[in-house]
């Protein structure tokens, strides 16, 4: 990846402190990090290491207590709650260890209703047809497999065309063979669209899929590292 | 404390809001239950209590004039216990505050003695002196009205000479009433009658039998509805304690203590209702007792509830407890542990029906994710939708009684008797009498009226009841048939009220024997030729010349209606009361403000009870719809505000879902109101007044705007818990 475009986020002495006093947790201490486009970066790191805690700022589910974030002009930090939400709406994709699908709406359905509200959203059909699941669309959640279930928040994600998709354990809850299926539909749409892409995982043979590689403990990072030799996830084994 | 009773109360506090719901819902049913079943016991002990201190007399009887001696004779009539003779009256009474004559009924006392029979209970003063013969005991309601006190000096003039003996039978009423008819035929008796003809006794027995209704139909509706709110609380919990109760068995907690466990949640709603219900009740009854005090001057009545009213109330609570939890409890009870901590598969969504799908298809997600829910949960939809539809049937129930009331009156002074004064004559007159009112100052019409008190029969049924002589295209006191517009009367036959024609079990063109009970006493069989239904009173007509032939006694009369000039009202009011043969005089405007005052007692405490437990009822229902629905859909309301949707779009869902559902309840809640007034009207129904069903819009529109503005508090209320969603805790737990 080259430098010469602008980075998607720009993150600056980041922290993020839960409680006061005595009872602080220091779940973020001081994160500098940019992440260029089109990147698929792999956070890795053990539970409660911040990982998640940097996705959420990033996705804007959350806000830090000190340093800077931006994505592009925006700075998160400093937005609202309704700039939070649009910038949700318009820019980012969310695809969590449980699926969180909604369970009365079908599989087109549930990436229709993202495409409803976006600016310039793919067909809910193309979407499910890029994770593999062009056969399934008229299903509900309760008659999908859980790797099912996983590739229709995927589609649901991309849908909008975000310019980033942020994976917080997205095989968390899978088998192997699903979980492969899982990251392939992420690979290739990170390819295919150029899907700025962040995947959490605690697990290091799946970081092996990603450009770069973050190694998050305590709350800092401790090394990022370009992937020079990225591997498909069909070859990994865990 | 054990630790599932620790994790009891910790839950309830966490549960406080939907505790109060369904313990505001089902109280106020408890309430109704004690206040009016309470009501109705202490009513009816305080007047069989009253009767049996006092002597109540069984049997009546009027009649013209007879030596002492008939009364020691029907004393010695088997099956009679006491026998009280007395000597009535009616005259006019001048007060120095009121311009118009006030007509007074006058009934003699023993001179040496308490009465045997219809005792009277003295709360001011003291007995009159039998030695003297001007001093008198007074009605207190009237004395508290005209602000007499003992020793206040009243002007009377008497007139009149009717005897009266009343008599306690201890036997068959029917058998003596006969042997008195019989004795006293000789002295112009006008027949026995029993308590159910004794206005007082009639109107007690009228409160009692809508105290009955009122107890009979109202809790349990509440008690349903509260039903249904425990059991969708209890699902819900159920439901969010999947896996601690995978847990409890997993542990190897008994199936028995996790029952229990559950079981007890709505045993505590139960109780704080039973609680609050008993309190409310009572103090609603007591309240209630002050209004029956003042307007049936029983001397003792106090609302006690007792001991069967107490356990009642309780075993409603714990009916309640046990209907709303054991759907939820069996669920818990029969969920397999390994099933219980493995996370749960979605709900499953079937689609709806093929056309409803294609209808689907038009909305967009979010509409199509709340009519999906709606359907998938009939149960919980129609509760919703049964609790606000009641809640509005309810207000309507009872906001709809002023506006009934208004159309009695308004029939009744405005169409049927539509004179300023009636004017009754101590005996009867020549139709003479009219030209001499007529020049009276003020007067501008005058119409009269001939009375008869006859017994009407048909087959073995008898009934005593007035027969009115109407005069020939009456004006100023017209017969009102069922469409509330005069109708003529006939000179071939009778018209009968249906009240009357059913108790005879008449219809048209059936033949009834009337006997008269003064005068000549005839004896004749007439056909029925009408019915009508009056509002008031009322009960049998004829045309007054038909009516004066029948009964030969040719043009005589009893009263007479007059329209007057308002200006001349107070030298009319002064002359009436000059004219000795004139004993009672009524102006309608007087008896309007004391029929509506009559029908106001205690009418503005009811409205605001209704509309309170009403009100309470809508709001609960939708307070914990609402609940439900956010604890179900937390999860789907959060994936709305990650994937972007604004605070409004995400809660859309959750109003969406109640605005529907409540959108479907007004239209039932109105039907359902415009059916239960109708029914409640008829069921109200007393031989004395016959309740109209009158659909009044204002009525509706007030209640669907209440309904609406409680549902609406309620729902956002619950709101607001939406937009303090923790979304990343809510989408990182596995449920």
């Amino acid at each position: 990846m080259t430098s010469a475009r602008p980075p998607v986020f720009e993150v600056r002495g980041l922290e993020r402190t839960y409680g006061e006093g005595a009872a602080a947790v220091h779940a973020l201490r001081g994160i500098d990090l940019h992440i260029d486009p089109g990147e698929l970066l792999v956070l890795l790191g053990p539970s409660g290491s911040g990982k998640s805690t940097l996705l959420n700022i990033l996705g804007g589910l959350d806000r830090p207590t000190g340093g800077s974030v931006r994505f592009g002009d925006l700075d998160l930090g400093a937005a609202d709650d309704a700039a939070l939400t649009d910038y949700r709406r318009h820019h980012v994709g969310f695809v969590f260890q449980f699926y969180n699908l909604i369970a009365s709406l079908t599989a087109r359905e549930n990436v229709e209703l993202v495409t409803e509200v976006a600016d310039d959203p793919m067909p809910a059909d193309e979407a499910l047809r890029l994770v593999g699941l062009g056969e399934r669309l008229t299903h509900f959640p309760a008659q999908l497999s859980g790797g099912e279930q996983q590739r229709v928040a995927i589609a649901r994600a991309i849908a909008k065309r975000p310019t980033v998709l942020l994976c917080d354990e997205p095989t968390g809850a899978l088998d192997v063979e699903t979980g492969i299926r899982v990251l392939e539909s992420l690979v290739r749409i990170n390819e295919t669209l150029g899907t700025t892409t962040l995947l959490i995982t605690h697990n290091a043979d799946i970081a092996r899929v990603g450009d770069r590689v973050v190694r998050f403990a305590d709350g800092r990072v401790r090394s990022d590292e370009a992937n020079p030799a990225r591997v498909a996830p069909s070859e990994l084994r865990w | 404390m054990k630790p599932l009773d620790r994790k009891l109360w910790r839950d309830l506090r966490r549960l406080w809001l939907q505790a109060l719901a369904v313990g505001l819902v089902l109280g106020s049913g408890i309430a109704l239950f004690v206040m009016s079943t309470g009501m109705y016991g202490s009513l009816e002990r305080a007047r069989d209590r009253y009767y049996a201190h006092e002597r109540m007399a069984d049997l009546a009887s009027s009649l013209v004039r007879a030596p002492d001696r008939v009364a020691r004779d029907l004393a010695a009539l088997p099956g009679i216990d006491a026998v009280e003779a007395r000597v009535t009256g009616i005259g006019l009474i001048s007060l120095p505050d009121v311009v118009e004559p006030v007509s007074a009924r006058l009934l003699s006392l023993p001179s040496d003695r308490r009465p045997r029979v219809n005792d009277l209970v003295l709360r001011v003063g003291a007995w009159p002196d039998p030695r003297r013969d001007d001093e008198i005991l007074v009605n207190e309601a009237f004395a508290e009205a005209h602000g007499l006190a003992p020793g206040a000096p009243l002007d009377m003039l008497l007139r009149g000479k009717r005897r009266v003996l009343r008599l306690a039978p201890g036997a068959s009423a029917r058998a003596v009433s006969a042997e008195v008819d019989r004795l006293l035929a000789p002295h112009g008796g006008r027949g026995a009658y029993g308590r159910d003809r004794m206005l007082s006794a009639r109107y007690l027995s009228d409160e009692l039998s809508q105290l009955r209704t009122m107890a009979s139909v109202l809790p349990p509706v509440f008690l349903l509805v509260a039903v249904f709110l425990i059991n969708v609380t209890l699902s819900r919990l159920v439901a969010t304690e999947r896996a601690n109760i995978g847990l409890l068995k997993a542990f190897g907690y008994r199936n028995g203590a996790i029952a229990l466990h559950y079981a007890e949640f709505a045993l505590v709603f139960c109780a704080f209702a039973a609680l609050l219900g008993v309190v409310l009740g009572g103090f609603v009854g007591g309240y209630m007792a002050d209004i029956y005090r003042a307007v049936y001057r029983l001397p003792v009545l106090e609302f006690e509830a007792g001991a069967a009213t107490w356990l009642g109330a309780l075993g409603v609570a714990l009916l309640a407890a046990v209907l709303g939890a054991a759907g939820a409890v069996a669920r818990a009870v029969r969920l397999p542990p390994a099933t219980a901590l493995s996370p749960p598969a979605p709900t499953h969504f079937g689609r709806l029906g093929a056309g409803a799908e294609r209808a689907a298809q038009r909305l967009d997600a979010r509409a199509r994710m709340l009519v999906r829910r709606i359907v998938r949960f009939p149960r919980r939809s129609a509760t919703t939708v049964a609790g606000i539809a009641f809640a509005l049937a309810l207000l309507i129930l009872s906001d709809n009684f002023p506006a009934v009331v208004d159309r009695i009156i308004d029939v009744n002074f405005g169409v049927a008797q539509r004179m300023d004064v009636s004017v009754t004559f101590a005996e009867r007159q020549h139709e003479r009498v009219l030209r001499e009112l007529a020049r009276l100052p003020g007067v501008e019409a005058v119409e009269p009226l001939r009375t008869a008190e006859v017994i009407l029969s048909a087959g073995p049924r008898r009934q005593r009841d007035a027969l009115m002589g109407v005069p020939e295209g009456a004006w100023l006191n017209r017969i009102i048939g069922e469409d509330e517009r005069p109708v003529q009367p006939r000179a071939d036959g009778v018209t009968l009220s249906e009240g009357l024609a059913g108790k005879l079990g008449v219809g048209v063109g059936d033949r009834v024997r009337i006997e008269a009970t003064d005068g000549r006493r005839v004896v004749s069989e007439v056909p029925v030729v009408a019915l009508i239904k009056p509002f008031i009173g009322g009960a049998a007509y004829m045309d007054q010349r038909a009516l004066g032939r029948l009964l030969r006694e040719p043009e005589r009369i009893d009263s007479a209606y007059l329209r007057i000039d308002p200006a001349e009202r107070d030298a009319l009011a002064k002359r009436l009361k000059g004219i000795p043969a004139i004993v009672g005089v009524t102006f309608a405007d007087n008896a309007e403000a004391s029929l509506r005052a009559m029908f106001d007692q205690g009418t503005g405490f009811f409205a605001f009870m209704f509309l309170a437990f009403s009100l309470v009822m809508a709001a609960g229902v939708a307070f914990s719809a609402a609940r439900v629905t956010l604890g179900e859909q937390e999860r789907d309301l959060a994936t709305l505000r990650v994937l972007g949707f604004r605070r409004s779009e995400a809660s859309w869902v959750l109003l969406g879902e109640l605005g529907l559902l409540l959108a479907v309840a007004i239209p039932i809640g109105l039907v359902l109101g415009f059916a239960l007034s109708q029914w409640l009207m008829s069921e109200f129904e007393t031989e004395i007044f016959s309740f109209p069903f009158v659909f009044d819009p204002p009525t509706y529109a007030r209640a669907v705007l209440f309904v609406v503005v409680a549902v609406v508090a309620a729902a956002l209320w619950v709101r607001r818990d939406v937009d303090r969603l923790d979304l990343v805790a809510v989408l990182k737990s596995r449920e």
